[in-house]
């Protein structure tokens, strides 16, 4: 089986509009397909850039608020001088982009416009029919980036085509091996659904990013993919931080498979850390009280439970696995009136342990909260 | 509890009152005595509109009634207009023609010559009444600032009153500079570029800042505080420091509404009240005529929420707004009559008397919960028609589509009027469509009879009382919902009105679809030929967008030493959490838009869209 068609949807820069995307979003995961989506107000930097990690087949741009014309001329150029032409875009605004408009657009290397009246339907079959195809021989990566997105694809098209082990070329080391291993901090973060992870991750992305001017990052993140369906792959869209040329970023679809990751995931991280990265950071989906997503002994060397204070009765406790096996626990939203029983009542399982785990409380959606800067001290502490 | 949950108090406590009132009319005689000759005098008084016609008819219309107890509901629970609890309108005479000759109106509808009555008085008064200057406010903004300027000038050649409203585009109101990574496309587009100070001065040439004749107004948000401490720096760079408290106009400002519905944003939530209070704090102290917020619920109708929910949404906006200045130690009715209200005005039949029941619920919430004299408890209301109504299927039926939503706006005793142009599903609309539109008003309140006469004209029918007391419940509903959430700010949080009213949009268009919601020429009565109106688009030049983007780095390139230390001020202010509008005043002599925000947003972060 081949791999599901994988996309990326964006609003333009100084556009609001996304009531528009977030249907076809949701039409287009509907029909098998994986969206990437960027969100709304996104530079053409941060499209390409996102375009070329997730190594995406088409980029769908969703815009209502005029300069259309260069602004998707601009995403094209910026795809051809970057080596990734092999990046198609597409894309729409209603009435406000005209016939003729969409005809200076198509002349500028845009694939297609949908006008006003556009069926759901026929934008569906259009991506499908137009992107679905299986691709032919890949252009030569630019840069290490573009190559390790390409490795990446590879071992998550091969685990589609249900082949046990990936391909040799997959596996083999990207340009740059010098660096590889070298310091690689794997850090793998995990929770239930909504206690913040993602915010918090972008966080301590910001911190790392000020505090060392030329260090890298690497994301993994995961999200869920819909039964039989496609996925929305939606953490860009909040971690605005992590937009940068110094933080490579992969989202990935769980692809039907239950525990927190996807059946490529292990291969792919452990390509990831041997790339170069000061950090490597791996998000799990939101996870149940049973989930063991991270191998004991495998690449990941320090691991992060994000909680959130409305976790139930304390007998729930008892039941969370990964209260056991954490490095670090973290009581996210500890603004909350809750926490604070929180905190004592995890503190208590965790004493239990005797394992000298680590309890932080954060509230990550606040600007230089000094929970956060404590969790990034401990997590550079630990650098290798 | 939150001040939004002792509104809900207040309003069922008025509501009581009211009963209390009615009963006590009835069995109180010497009360019921009052209230009858009050009554009688008052009718006594009405002076006579002539129809061209010669057709005599009162100036205001009240109901037929003679007994103490509905005498005294529908003083309390109604009011005449311009009285509390201010249903039937913000002011008397809203929309009336100026008096030709003074007669007083009996009850039999007899007409006989009043003599000194106070409408008399009235006729020989060359002051005129509050909206009798100019309703109409020109929405314009196009390429840069020079080019609005001359629109501008060309708009208002033939007025009295110069009352400009100016749309940016959206580089601006995204706070970031015309430089910015891939923006060069939108410079100009949909509204005028602003960078600097400079461009501020361009924007309003030639305009007497000043004067009680002019204001402007700027539709705004995200980056407000900025934008109103360039256009101040402006005013003085042309008119000295003394102008600063004459200045008139109006800034947008509502936060809470992007965040809800517009996605306009730029630091996070509380960053963006604080700079707004910092804002409020500054100009209702020096610039008392200026209107630092409009608190707009037409945004969150336009993305798709019900009737009911864009008056609760917006009207708890504006106590949470209310609450978060008092708490700053603003006095009440210093800012409370420097709030304005924006609505959007729709076919749903609750637009009969949503506005209507809006500005009850205002005055008795800003009455009984805050303390607000009488001129801070007005809900001052722009209504625009709907234009997520219109629609591109045989367009021209949008002519009657806002036709009919001008009738319910004026029904409603709304203080101004934007009436859509027909072909805004294609475009931004043109000067044939925009005239249309314009003379759509003066036909209503003009050229037929409805308006002009008699106030309360179409007030009270038992079907609008009806929609009032069942909007009047939903809203208080909403209230308590957002209440039990922990108030608005809590409740924005937590983003339940962004899902409520995407909820709602997502209906709206289900009910579209499956033919439950009639649109004609869309899903009934189609004739499936769809007439394009031959569009012209005014696109901004490349040229003028590159003129743009090297008068900012001329700019940049002049200031840089000032700059650098303005702004190193400025971002200590804020962080030591004091008010940091004076700062902003100097910071926007020498700095552009998106060095104060990027600054800003060094400081207190960036606002994370919630997706």
């Amino acid at each position: 089986m081949a791999s599901p068609i994988r996309i990326l949807t964006a609003v333009p820069i100084c556009d609001g509009h996304d009531s528009a995307i977030n249907t076809i979003n949701l039409e287009f995961i509907r029909h098998g397909i994986e969206v990437i989506y960027l969100g709304y107000h996104r530079s053409v930097g941060d499209i390409v850039r996102a375009a070329i990690q997730e190594d995406v087949r088409a980029i769908g741009i969703s815009s209502y608020n005029g300069g259309h014309i260069e602004f998707f001329a601009e995403v094209v150029g910026l795809l051809r001088k970057r080596g990734a032409n092999d990046i198609k875009v597409f894309g729409g605004g209603g009435g406000t982009i005209t016939h003729e408009d969409a005809a200076a657009m198509k002349r500028k290397g845009v694939d297609n416009i949908f006008f006003a009246g556009t069926s759901l339907t026929e934008m569906t079959d259009y991506v499908r029919q137009h992107y679905g195809r299986p691709r032919g021989k890949r252009l030569r990566a630019k840069s290490p980036d573009h190559e390790l997105a390409h490795k990446l694809t590879d071992i998550e098209d091969a685990y589609a085509a249900r082949r046990k082990r990936p391909t040799r070329s997959a596996k083999s080391k990207i340009r740059n091996p010098q660096s590889a291993v070298r310091n690689t901090n794997v850090i793998g973060f995990t929770g239930p659904g909504g206690a913040g992870k993602t915010t918090l991750i972008d966080e301590l992305v910001l911190r790392f990013l000020n505090q060392n001017p030329k260090g890298r990052i690497a994301i993994l993140s995961h999200d869920p993919s819909v039964i039989g369906e496609g996925a929305l792959l939606g953490d860009r869209a909040t971690m605005i931080n992590s937009q940068n040329d110094r933080v490579f970023m992969r989202s990935m679809a769980t692809r039907g498979q239950a525990g927190g990751l996807s059946p490529a995931t292990q291969d792919c991280l452990a390509l990831l850390a041997r790339s170069g990265f000061d950090h490597v950071i791996i998000e799990t989906v939101g996870t149940g009280q049973e989930a063991m997503p991270f191998q004991k002994n495998g690449i990941v060397n320090q691991t992060v439970l994000v909680m959130n204070p409305d976790y139930g009765s304390r007998l729930q406790l008892q039941k969370i696995v990964m209260l056991d096996l954490a490095d670090i626990v973290v009581v996210n939203k500890s603004d909350l009136q809750r926490a604070r029983t929180a905190h004592t009542e995890i503190e208590q399982r965790l004493e239990q342990n005797r394992r000298n785990q680590r309890l932080i409380d954060t509230v990550a959606k606040r600007h230089r909260d000094p929970g956060v800067d404590e969790l990034f001290g401990l997590i550079s502490r630990s650098e290798l | 509890m939150s001040k939004l949950g002792q509104v809900v108090e207040s309003i069922e406590k008025y509501n009581k009152f009211v009963l209390d009132q009615v009963k006590r009319a009835r069995t109180d005689e010497k009360f019921g005595r009052e209230l009858l000759g009050r009554w009688n005098d008052t009718k006594a008084k009405i002076p006579v509109s002539r129809t061209p016609t010669g057709l005599p008819l009162p100036r205001l219309a009240l109901p037929e009634i003679d007994e103490p107890g509905e005498i005294a509901r529908y003083l309390f629970a109604e009011g005449l207009p311009g009285e509390f609890p201010f249903l039937n309108g913000a002011y008397r005479e809203m929309y009336l023609e100026p008096i030709r000759e003074v007669e007083s109106f009996e009850k039999n509808g007899e007409a006989v010559a009043a003599g000194l009555s106070p409408a008399n008085r009235l006729k020989k008064q060359p002051a005129r009444l509050p909206l009798q200057e100019e309703p109409t406010r020109l929405f314009s903004g196009l390429m840069l600032a020079e080019d609005t300027n001359e629109r501008f000038h060309y708009l208002t050649q033939h007025q009295r009153t110069h009352r400009l409203s100016t749309a940016f585009d959206g580089p601006t109101l995204y706070g970031i500079d015309s430089d910015a990574d891939g923006v060069f496309g939108k410079i100009g587009e949909g509204g005028v570029a602003i960078d600097t100070v400079e461009d501020m001065v361009r924007l309003y040439d030639g305009f007497d800042l000043g004067s009680p004749n002019f204001s402007a107004s700027m539709t705004i948000s995200g980056p407000a505080p900025i934008i109103m401490a360039m256009y101040i720096a402006a005013a003085k760079r042309r008119f000295g420091p003394k102008v600063v408290p004459k200045l008139r106009g109006t800034i947008q400002a509502d936060i809470f509404k992007e965040v809800q519905a517009q996605n306009e944003t730029i630091f996070p939530i509380e960053a963006s009240l604080r700079f707004l209070t910092d804002m409020v704090e500054f100009t209702t102290r020096e610039m008392p005529r200026w209107y630092p917020i409009s608190i707009s619920g037409y945004h969150i109708g336009e993305a798709g929420s019900t009737p009911v929910q864009q008056a609760a949404y917006t009207l708890s906006n504006g106590f949470a707004y209310a609450e978060m200045f008092a708490a700053r130690g603003i006095p009440v009715d210093q800012f409370g009559p420097r709030l304005s209200f924006f609505l959007d005005c729709g076919l749903d039949v609750e637009y009969i008397a949503l506005a209507r029941v809006s500005r009850r619920i205002w005055a008795i919430g800003m009455r009984d919960v805050f303390g607000a004299g009488p001129r801070a408890q007005l809900c001052k209301l722009h209504t625009q028609t709907s234009g997520r109504s219109l629609i591109a299927a045989e367009f021209k039926n949008n002519l009657t589509r806002t036709a009919v939503e001008l009738m319910l706006a004026y029904m409603n005793a709304t203080n101004s009027c934007h009436s859509n142009s027909a072909d805004e599903p294609f475009t931004t609309p043109s000067e044939e469509w925009i005239r249309l539109a314009a003379h759509g008003q003066a036909i209503l309140l003009e050229e037929s009879g409805i308006f002009k006469h008699t106030m309360n004209m179409l007030s009270g029918s038992p079907g609008m009382k009806a929609v009032e007391r069942s909007v009047e419940a939903a809203i208080l509903d909403e209230f308590r919902e957002i209440e039990r959430l922990g108030g608005v700010l809590a409740a924005v949080e937590d983003r339940y009105q962004r899902s409520q009213i995407q909820n709602a949009a997502h209906r709206y268009e289900q009910q579209i679809y499956d033919g439950v919601r009639p649109i004609i020429g869309l899903n009934r009565y189609r004739n499936g030929t769809d007439d394009i109106p031959e569009v012209k688009l005014a696109r901004t030049p490349r040229k003028k967008q590159q003129l743009q983007v090297d008068r900012l780095a001329k700019f940049k390139k002049k200031n840089a030493e000032k700059a650098k230390r303005t702004l190193d001020r400025l971002a200590n202010v804020v962080e030591r959490g004091e008010n940091c509008f004076p700062m902003l005043l100097e910071a926007a002599e020498v700095c552009s838009l998106g060095q104060i925000t990027g600054r800003l947003q060094e400081v207190v972060g960036r606002f994370r869209p919630m997706v």
